[in-house]
C-alpha cells in the first residue's frame, strides 16, 4: 500500500514535469505546404513555407479592415488646394477654405501596423493649402475631436489669427481663420494646443504655399513632408517617411521625365529628432530656403533640416533610370524615409502642362 | 432509520463540498457572459518575448512567445532598430503562449552583439540583446564528443578525484567525519544557492514575466523536494530491510541530487557554447572542475561509513557526474530557458532533500547534537570553500 503509493507520486511528479516541458517547449504547427519568396535588402530571395513580413516591398496592403482612413501618398504628393475662389470688393481673390479636425481615427500606417492619429481632413499630413500671395484666405475651422484643436500658420498674420491662443473646443468647437497670404514660400501649418509635441507627432500638421504674384516657371510640382512616427510613445520615432508611409516611394516610385523641371515643396515635420535631411541621387539640386527668395541659396544634393524648416527644391534629370532620394542619416532612411524618382525618357521635347496656378 | 441518517449525513457532506466549487462555476459562467460588461475596463497590454535567437546562415531566427493576455500579429522585425523583411513561421497571428519563428535574413559578424526587435499590429516593439553572436550548432558526432568530454571534465572526473578522498575519511574519528558529513551538506547548500541563483537569472533574462518565474522556480524546488524526500525515505526503509545498507542509500541519494545539479549545469554550459557567450577556455573548465571534486567528497563522506564497495562508488560518481554530458548535449544542441529552469529548480530540490537527510544522520549518530564544533565548522568550511572555487568560474 505505502509502496504503491509513493509510486503513484512520484508517477504524477514526473508525469507533471513532462507535461510541463512538453507544453511549454518551443513547438511549431505543421508548416505550410505552399512557399513563398521574396527579396531581402541585399538582393538575395528567401523561400518560406510562413508569412512575409516585409514593409519595404509590400505593394499591396490586405486588409483595411481596422483603418479609418484611406491615404494615397502618390495622391498626396500633387495635391494642392486652391479653395473656393471668389473675388472680394476691392478686386483681390478670396480663397475660403474648410478644414475639420478629428482625433479617434485609425490608421494603417504600415502594413499590419495601426495606430491611432489625429487629423486635418481626415489624413496625415492634412490636405495643402495653395493661395497666392494678397489673396485673402478664409479657413472655418471645425473641431470634431475629443481634445481642443487649432491651426496656427507659420507666416505673416494678425496675432489673433495665430492659433495659440484662441483655443477651440471639442466636439464641434470653430473659428474662421482670416489673415492675407504671405509672404511667399513654403510654410507648414500645425495645431497650437498643449501639450504641442502631442499634437504634432500625432498628425496635426499640413503645408500651406504661397506663389508669387508672378508665377514661377512651370514645373512637375510636388510636396514631401518629411515625417516621424514614436508607435510606442517613447519620444523616439519608430518610423520615419516622405507623406507619412514607410518605404511608400521606395515600392511605389514617382514617375517623372528628362529635361523637364520638378519642383518639390520640402517640409521637415519631424520631432524627437534634432535634424533630417535629403539627398538626392544622380543629380543636384537648386535649393530656396523657406522659398521666400528667388535665387537660390545652394546647388547641392544634400541639405539639412531642423524642426519646420523648409524649401524649395527645382533640378532636372538629364539621363533615364530609377534613382534613390532619402534621408542621409541612414537610420531615418532604414525606417522608412526613403523613396525612388523614376524618370521616363521625355521623348516628347514641349514641356507637359502642370495643373499650377489654376 | 440509523441507515437513512447516515446516508444524509454522508449526502450532505458531498454537498457541502460541491457546493462552493458550484459558485465558483456560477461566478464563472456570470464574468465570461453577461457580466463581462461589468469588468470591460482597461486596456489589456499585448506582450510578446523572444525567448530564443539563433545565427543560421545568412539569418537570425528569432523564436517568438506571446506571452500577454490578448492574442497578437507579428508585423515587423529589426535588426539594431532597423527594419528589415523577414517571414514568420508558420504564420504572424499568435494566440496566448503561442510561439511562432521569426527568420530575418542578415548578413551577420560572428562575436558582435546585436538587438533583435519585433514590432506587433499596435505598433508596440519588443526587443531582445544578444552578446556576441556565435552560429547556431548544427549537431554532429564531432560537436557530440565535444561535449561529452567537456561533460566529462566537468562533471565524471572531478567526481571521481573527489571519491578518492574516501580511505582518508575513512581512517579518522568520528569527530573528524562529522565534520565531513557537514561539510558535505555545506557544500550542498552552496550547490543549490547557486543552482536557484542560476534558475532566476535565465528566468529573468529569456522567460516572460507570465511564467512568475521566481514563483515557477521555488513551486519546482519545492515540488522536487516533497518527491525526492518521500521516494528517499522510503528507499531508506527498505535499505534497513535488506541488503543494501544505510550508507550506500544515502549516498546514492546525493549522487542523485548531484547528478540532476550537474545536469542543470551541463544544460548551463551547453547553452553557453550554443549562444556564444562564453569563450571556453582551458581556465574555466579548469575551474569548474576544481569546484567540482567537492562534490565527490559529499558521496565519499557517508560511503566511509560501510564496506569498500568501488564497484557501486563508480557507479555513483557516474550518476553524480555523467548528466553533465546529457545537459551539454541537450543545452548546446535544443536549448530552451524553460526546460533550463525546471531542471536547474529541480537539481536545487534534490540538494535540499539530501541535506536534511544528511543533517538527520549526523543528529541520529552524533547524539542528537547539531551544534558540535566538528558540525558548525564543518558547514561553515563547506560553504566557503565552495564560495572560493566558484571564483575560478
Amino acid at each position: 500500500m505505502k509502496s504503491n503509493r509513493s509510486s503513484v507520486m512520484i508517477l504524477l511528479l514526473s508525469l507533471f514535469i513532462g507535461f510541463s516541458v512538453i507544453a511549454l517547449f518551443p513547438t511549431f504547427s505543421n508548416a505550410q505546404s505552399e512557399s513563398k519568396t521574396f527579396v531581402t535588402h541585399s538582393g538575395s530571395v528567401i523561400k518560406t513555407s510562413g508569412e512575409i513580413i516585409d514593409p519595404v516591398y509590400t505593394t499591396t496592403v490586405p486588409e483595411y479592415t481596422e483603418s479609418t482612413i484611406e491615404f494615397d501618398p502618390m495622391e498626396y504628393l500633387r495635391e494642392f488646394n486652391y479653395g473656393n475662389v471668389s473675388t472680394l470688393p476691392d478686386g483681390s481673390a478670396l480663397r475660403e477654405f474648410t478644414i475639420i479636425a478629428d482625433d479617434d481615427q485609425i490608421m494603417e500606417v504600415s502594413p499590419g501596423i495601426f495606430f491611432n492619429v489625429w487629423t486635418f481632413n481626415g489624413t496625415v499630413p492634412g490636405p495643402t493649402i495653395r493661395a497666392t500671395e494678397g489673396d485673402t484666405v478664409r479657413i472655418k475651422f471645425i473641431n470634431n475631436g475629443s481634445k481642443e484643436h487649432t491651426m496656427h500658420f507659420h507666416g505673416i498674420h494678425p496675432a489673433e489669427m495665430d492659433g495659440v491662443f484662441e483655443i477651440v473646443g471639442s466636439g464641434g468647437g470653430q473659428f474662421i481663420y482670416e489673415f492675407e497670404a504671405g509672404p511667399v514660400g513654403v510654410h507648414p501649418y500645425h495645431c497650437h494646443v498643449m501639450p504641442l509635441e502631442e499634437h504634432i507627432v500625432r498628425g496635426l500638421y499640413g503645408v500651406f504655399i504661397v506663389d508669387p504674384k508672378e508665377e514661377r516657371p512651370p514645373a512637375d510640382e510636388m510636396v514631401m513632408v518629411l515625417n516621424g512616427l514614436d508607435m510606442d510613445f517613447d519620444g523616439e520615432n519608430n518610423f520615419y517617411a516622405a507623406n507619412t508611409i514607410p518605404f511608400y516611394y521606395q515600392h511605389h516610385p514617382i514617375q517623372i521625365n528628362t529635361n523637364e523641371l520638378i519642383r518639390v515643396y520640402v517640409v521637415n515635420m519631424v520631432e524627437f529628432d534634432p535634424i533630417n535631411n535629403l539627398h538626392l541621387h544622380g543629380n543636384l539640386y537648386n535649393y530656396y530656403p523657406t522659398g521666400t527668395d528667388i535665387v537660390p541659396s545652394a546647388y547641392t544634393d544634400m541639405i539639412t533640416l531642423s524642426q519646420t524648416e523648409r524649401g524649395i527644391m527645382e533640378f532636372e534629370y538629364d539621363y533615364p533610370g530609377k534613382y534613390l532620394f532619402h534621408a542621409h542619416k541612414v537610420e531615418f532612411s532604414e525606417k522608412g524615409w526613403v523613396g525612388v524618382f523614376l524618370v521616363n525618357d521625355n521623348q516628347d521635347e514641349n514641356i507637359q502642362d502642370s495643373d499650377y496656378g489654376s | 432509520m440509523e441507515v437513512n441518517n447516515h446516508n444524509s449525513s454522508k449526502g450532505k457532506v458531498i454537498a457541502s463540498g460541491i457546493i462552493p466549487f458550484a459558485f465558483v462555476i456560477l461566478m464563472m459562467v456570470y464574468i465570461f457572459g453577461p457580466g463581462a460588461d461589468l469588468l470591460d475596463f482597461g486596456t489589456p497590454l499585448p506582450e510578446v518575448t523572444i525567448e530564443k535567437v539563433d545565427f543560421i546562415g545568412s539569418e537570425i531566427h528569432a523564436t517568438v512567445r506571446n506571452t500577454g493576455p490578448i492574442p497578437v500579429e507579428v508585423v515587423m522585425a529589426d535588426i539594431n532598430d532597423r527594419i528589415q523583411p523577414a517571414a514568420v513561421e508558420p504564420d504572424r497571428f499568435l494566440e496566448r503562449f503561442e510561439t511562432t519563428l521569426v527568420r530575418i535574413p542578415f548578413e551577420w559578424n560572428e562575436a558582435e552583439p546585436y538587438i533583435i526587435g519585433i514590432t506587433i499590429e499596435d505598433g508596440t516593439r519588443f526587443e531582445k540583446e544578444v552578446e556576441s553572436a556565435a552560429p547556431a550548432l548544427e549537431p554532429s558526432l564531432d560537436l557530440a564528443i565535444f561535449f561529452a568530454i567537456i561533460g566529462t571534465y566537468v562533471g565524471i572526473i572531478p567526481v571521481m578525484i573527489g571519491l578518492l578522498w574516501l580511505p582518508f575519511i575513512k581512517k579518522i574519528s568520528k569527530q573528524k567525519f562529522h565534520f565531513f558529513l557537514a561539510l558535505t551538506a555545506g557544500l550542498l547548500l552552496f550547490l543549490a544557492i547557486d543552482s536557484i541563483e542560476e534558475a532566476i537569472e535565465v528566468s529573468d533574462e529569456s522567460l516572460a514575466g507570465s511564467f512568475n518565474g521566481s514563483l515557477l522556480v521555488a513551486t519546482v524546488t519545492i515540488l522536487s523536494f516533497l518527491g525526492l524526500y518521500y521516494s528517499g525515505n522510503k528507499l531508506v526503509e527498505r535499505a534497513s530491510s535488506s541488503k543494501l545498507a544505510k550508507p550506500v542509500a544515502i549516498a546514492l541519494m546525493i549522487s542523485i541530487g548531484i547528478g540532476l545539479h550537474n545536469f542543470g549545469e551541463g544544460l548551463a554550459i551547453g547553452a553557453a557554447v550554443g549562444l556564444g557567450s562564453v569563450a571556453f577556455s582551458t581556465f574555466l573548465i579548469v575551474g569548474f572542475a576544481l569546484h567540482n571534486t567537492t562534490e565527490g567528497i559529499a558521496i565519499a563522506a557517508p560511503m566511509s561509513r560501510g564496506k569498500l564497495m568501488i564497484g557501486k562508488l563508480a557507479a555513483m560518481g557516474m550518476i553524480a557526474g555523467a548528466p553533465a554530458i546529457f545537459g551539454a548535449w541537450i543545452g548546446g544542441f535544443s536549448y530552451s530557458p524553460f526546460t533550463s529552469v525546471i531542471f536547474l529548480s529541480i537539481g536545487a530540490g534534490a540538494i535540499f532533500q539530501v541535506i536534511v537527510v544528511i543533517m538527520k544522520w549526523i543528529r541520529d549518530e552524533g547524539d542528537h547534537n547539531l551544534s558540535s564544533a566538528s558540525v558548525a565548522s564543518g558547514f561553515a568550511v563547506g560553504m566557503l570553500v565552495m564560495y572560493l572555487t566558484s571564483i575560478l568560474v
